[in-house]
């Protein structure tokens, strides 16, 4: 009987998702047009290796010099860390909260749920796994379906995702990659993300 | 649905039953066996046609026939079993459970020595014995923990009145030899016997550039001694003793260091029994058991002579247990028994020795209210030192349409307790430097840490921990007996077992190195559920075809209510991008193929001596590892291939059956995967030799 259910419940949700992703479409179509203040980019490569990165999201670039004890950078890498200009970590306001989703599904940010970085407790967490004895072994990949939504010190909405943490983006699930001594150089950040500059929590 | 299963397996054909297979004994007489009794479901002697739990028999003679002589080899060409490769050695999974889960036990006692939940069934032998029972589903009710997903029962030989003896040699591939030496003399009142195997194998290697054996060198030695002496008709005495001692040769790389060294096992186990019939319906049973079990290793760095690893695993198991079983008038027939144990363990990731004890009781009342049904109503309660008290009750029913046709139907419940790594385990990585610890040993340990410095965040209180339960299951098992003519058997089963409280590791604490400190707890809830099939036909006197297999659906309840909310994500395994994981995508528990089959056809000839069988056994896909990092199987690349193994014999009698001339091959179409699979050594040709001292 559980399998009629089970049987039941697929049918039924694939028949919503094709209802509801129509409807959508019929949505967007009528729409007037706004000013485009979205913007997408992926940053490829960001090499991390045995330093700090500091990004801005608005400007879509690096933060180097003496900014980078001001508020003009949002997020810092340092290697598996990511840490926003906030709290513990900076001097500016910057919140950050990890949602569970894919990067076209988000499509407004959340309201609530955001922090900033303190001792022992960084507002960005979990957005990786470290494979340790499993293949590929020693390994950091990002986590599918962890989107981190940034609340930027002026106020800005931004969502972003890991997408890798190896030169070159490479495939993971080659032998190239899970040999240590082909695996490419890790500290090398690929990601993208969505910048929305007009306060609005509108992430599409 | 279960109905669609049904038809489904019933347009499958070809199956194996092996009780079936003793029409294949070397008996030149025609004369019609009786009926087959079978005992592990019950714990009494009971007609297999009517047990009303899914019951199989594998013969002495199958298994010689076969030429096989470790019990991993034999199990592996049963229906619905399939034989797991670990690092702790090769177990069984029974209708989805993990090998921890079923009950290994000799002569109705259970085997002990499992270090990391595996208990490796290569260190069985398969010589002397009479026939192997396979109980699928629960039998807590009467075995208690361990027996969740079902029990293998090694019944040993009873030797005829005479002096008997013979010797067994069987070599081939990897040097791997099995040489048995048995005798026994038996008159009307005493019976003694025993017998010497050693195995050995020069190992293998899949993976040769990685300079490291896959099977290490080995050899092991089984020795065994039985005792029976009958006072006289009401009174009996039993004894039997076993000991098995292996050593592997270790000999490894590790970031081009070369590690050697030895690896000892051994077990010793010896029983005593008293069996007294005081009276035409009341029976009863003494039975004293002692169970040790050990490993050793030693491993050397050769590079600098230093000690790269040492460790050391010593338990003990004593049981004392009284069993009653009284038959009344009416068809009714109750068996009962109390026992207490004592058990123990000291290794070196414990802090120190580590005992239990235990004390149970169990009752059992078969009833056969009507001449054709038969009713099994049997609980049994465990209460011990360590986790919480468990009841496991059972009902089950047969009911006998012909004698051609008997519908089963049971349900229970099953239990397995905390282990003793889940309980005690005391674990630093040097290297990582993470840090696991038992249940029972967290909230100090944690301390200690803390203490140190070493602890940066607490994520759950040690002193909120809720105590360890054993896990649990409830299961459902449904299925018929089916003779429709002379030479066919036809079984089906459907089964749905529901388990509550798997025990998982779970961060504890953050330390300060950025690792983190496990502990365990009763986490998942998962489901299986399927059904098996078994079928043998025997016709024109020498033959015999039969197929089996199993459908399997094992799911973790948690994850499938994830992806109901939208909550598991995945990576596409083309675009690489991230995508929401789909019911239909979720592959469910690791190493767990949703499809195996096996077929047989067999050949025996008693005039000519000749008895040849081919087996071919098939494993669907199953899923192996999370590539895409979401921890659960749901892409291809995430599977290891189905396939299918060859196996073959080929025997000839000579001298009036006493002397025995076989041929053996295994894995025929020498199938590899060495990533994935490390018992499939490749094909392997093996010669064997079997003589009788007695006539046949």
């Amino acid at each position: 009987m559980n399998k009629f259910k089970t049987l039941a419940l697929v049918l039924f949700s694939s028949t919503a998702l094709l209802v509801t992703s129509c409807s959508k479409d019929n949505d967007n179509a009528p729409e007037p047009v706004k000013p485009v203040t979205l913007t997408v980019n992926t940053v490829a490569d960001l090499d991390g290796t045995g330093r700090d990165v500091y990004y801005s999201l608005s400007k879509n670039a690096e933060v180097t010099g003496t900014d980078i004890t001001s508020n003009k950078w949002d997020i810092k890498f340092t290697a598996t860390s990511i840490f926003v200009n906030g709290g513990t970590s900076g001097t500016g306001t910057t919140q950050a909260q990890v949602v569970n989703n894919t990067f076209a599904d988000l499509a407004t940010a959340p309201t609530d749920g955001y922090k900033t970085d303190a001792t022992g407790a960084n507002a960005i967490t979990g957005w990786y796994t470290y494979t340790a004895e499993t293949a590929p072994q020693h390994a950091i990949l990002p986590v599918p379906g962890k989107i981190i939504v940034i609340k930027t010190t002026d106020g800005k909405y931004a969502k972003l995702e890991m997408k890798s943490y190896y030169k070159g983006n490479p495939d993971t699930t080659t032998p190239t990659f899970a040999d240590l001594a082909t695996r490419p150089t890790s500290r090398f950040y690929t990601f993208r993300f969505a910048y929305q500059a007009d306060g609005s929590t509108t992430l599409k | 649905m279960k109905y669609i299963f049904f038809c489904l397996l019933i347009l499958v054909t070809l199956n194996a039953k092996a009780q079936h297979a003793d029409t294949l004994s070397t008996d030149t007489s025609k004369t019609k066996k009786l009926k087959e009794v079978v005992v592990t479901a019950t714990r009494t002697n009971k007609n297999l046609m009517q047990v009303p739990m899914p019951v199989t028999t594998i013969s002495n003679k199958e298994i010689k026939n076969r030429g096989l002589v470790r019990l991993n080899e034999i199990l592996n060409e049963q229906t619905g079993l399939s034989v797991l490769p670990d690092a702790h050695g090769q177990g069984i999974q029974i209708q989805g459970f993990s090998p921890d889960y079923t009950m290994i036990m000799l002569d109705g006692l259970p085997l002990i020595g499992r270090t990391t939940g595996i208990l490796d069934l290569s260190r069985i032998t398969t010589n002397n014995i009479e026939k192997i029972e396979i109980v699928k589903g629960p039998v807590s009710s009467l075995y208690g923990s361990e027996a969740m997903a079902g029990v293998i029962n090694i019944i040993s030989a009873t030797p005829p009145i005479g002096t008997t003896g013979n010797v067994s040699v069987r070599y081939g591939t990897n040097k791997n030899a099995d040489v048995s030496l048995n005798g026994a003399y038996a008159t009307k009142r005493l019976s003694i016997s025993g017998f010497a195997n050693r195995y050995s194998s020069s190992g293998y290697t899949l993976v040769p550039e990685s300079g490291s054996a896959t099977v290490s060198p080995f050899y092991g030695y089984t020795l065994n001694g039985s005792l029976g002496y009958k006072f006289n008709d009401r009174t009996q005495i039993k004894f039997q003793v076993r000991d098995y001692t292996s050593t592997a040769d270790n000999n490894f790389l590790v970031d081009n260091d070369r590690i050697t060294g030895d690896g000892t096992e051994k077990t010793l186990s010896a029983s005593a029994g008293l069996t007294h019939r005081f009276t035409d319906k009341f029976t009863g049973d003494v039975r004293l058991y002692h169970a040790g079990y050990s490993t050793k290793s030693l491993l050397i760095n050769n590079t600098d002579n230093s000690v790269y690893d040492e460790t050391f695993f010593d338990q003990n198991f004593n049981r004392a247990e009284l069993q009653g079983d009284y038959k009344s008038i009416n068809g009714l027939r109750f068996t009962g028994g109390v026992g207490g144990q004592d058990e123990s363990v000291r290794a070196t990731r414990y802090n120190d020795k580590k005992t239990f004890q235990s004390g149970y009781a169990y009752g059992q009342a078969d009833w056969i209210p009507l001449k054709k049904l038969d009713v099994i109503l049997g609980g049994r309660f465990d209460a011990h030192s360590v986790y919480r008290s468990q009841f496991s009750p059972k009902l089950a029913a047969s009911y006998q349409f012909s004698d051609k046709f008997v519908l089963l139907a049971s349900t229970g419940k099953g239990y397995k307790a905390p282990d003793f790594r889940q309980l005690y385990l005391n674990f630093n990585n040097a290297i990582v430097g993470y840090s696991v610890f038992g249940y029972e040993e967290a909230a100090t340990e944690l301390k200690k840490l803390q203490d140190q410095g070493q602890i940066q965040t607490i994520l759950i209180d040690p002193a909120t921990l809720q105590r360890l339960n054993a896990e649990s299951s409830t299961a459902y098992n449904f299925g018929f007996r089916y003779k429709p003519f002379k030479g066919v058997m036809w079984t089906v089963n459907a089964f749905r077992n529901n388990i509550r409280d798997l025990i998982d590791s779970q961060p504890i604490a953050i330390k300060t190195n950025g690792q983190s400190v496990f502990s365990y707890f009763n986490i998942h809830d998962v489901y299986t559920q399927g059904a098996e099939t078994d079928i043998s036909y025997n016709f024109l006197t020498h033959w015999t075809v039969a197929g089996g297999m199993q459908y399997l659906e094992a799911y973790d309840q948690s994850v499938l209510d994830k992806i109901k909310a939208g909550q598991v994500f995945g990576t596409d395994q083309a675009t690489r991008e991230t995508i929401k994981v789909k019911k239909s995508q979720y592959g469910g528990l690791l190493n767990r193929s949703k499809y195996m089959a096996n077929a047989r056809i067999a050949y025996q000839d008693d005039k000519t001596g000749i008895i040849t069988s081919i087996r071919a056994i098939y494993r669907g896909r199953y899923g192996f590892s999370d590539v895409d990092g979401n921890g659960i199987v749901n892409r291809d690349d995430e599977y290891v291939k189905g396939y299918v193994l060859f196996n073959a014999s080929v025997s000839k009698l000579f001298l009036n059956n006493q002397l025995r001339l076989q041929v053996t091959g295994e894995n025929i179409g020498n199938y590899k995967n060495p990533g994935a699979i490390s018992n499939l050594a490749g094909r392997l040709i093996y010669a064997g030799v079997t003589y009788n001292f007695n006539k046949q």
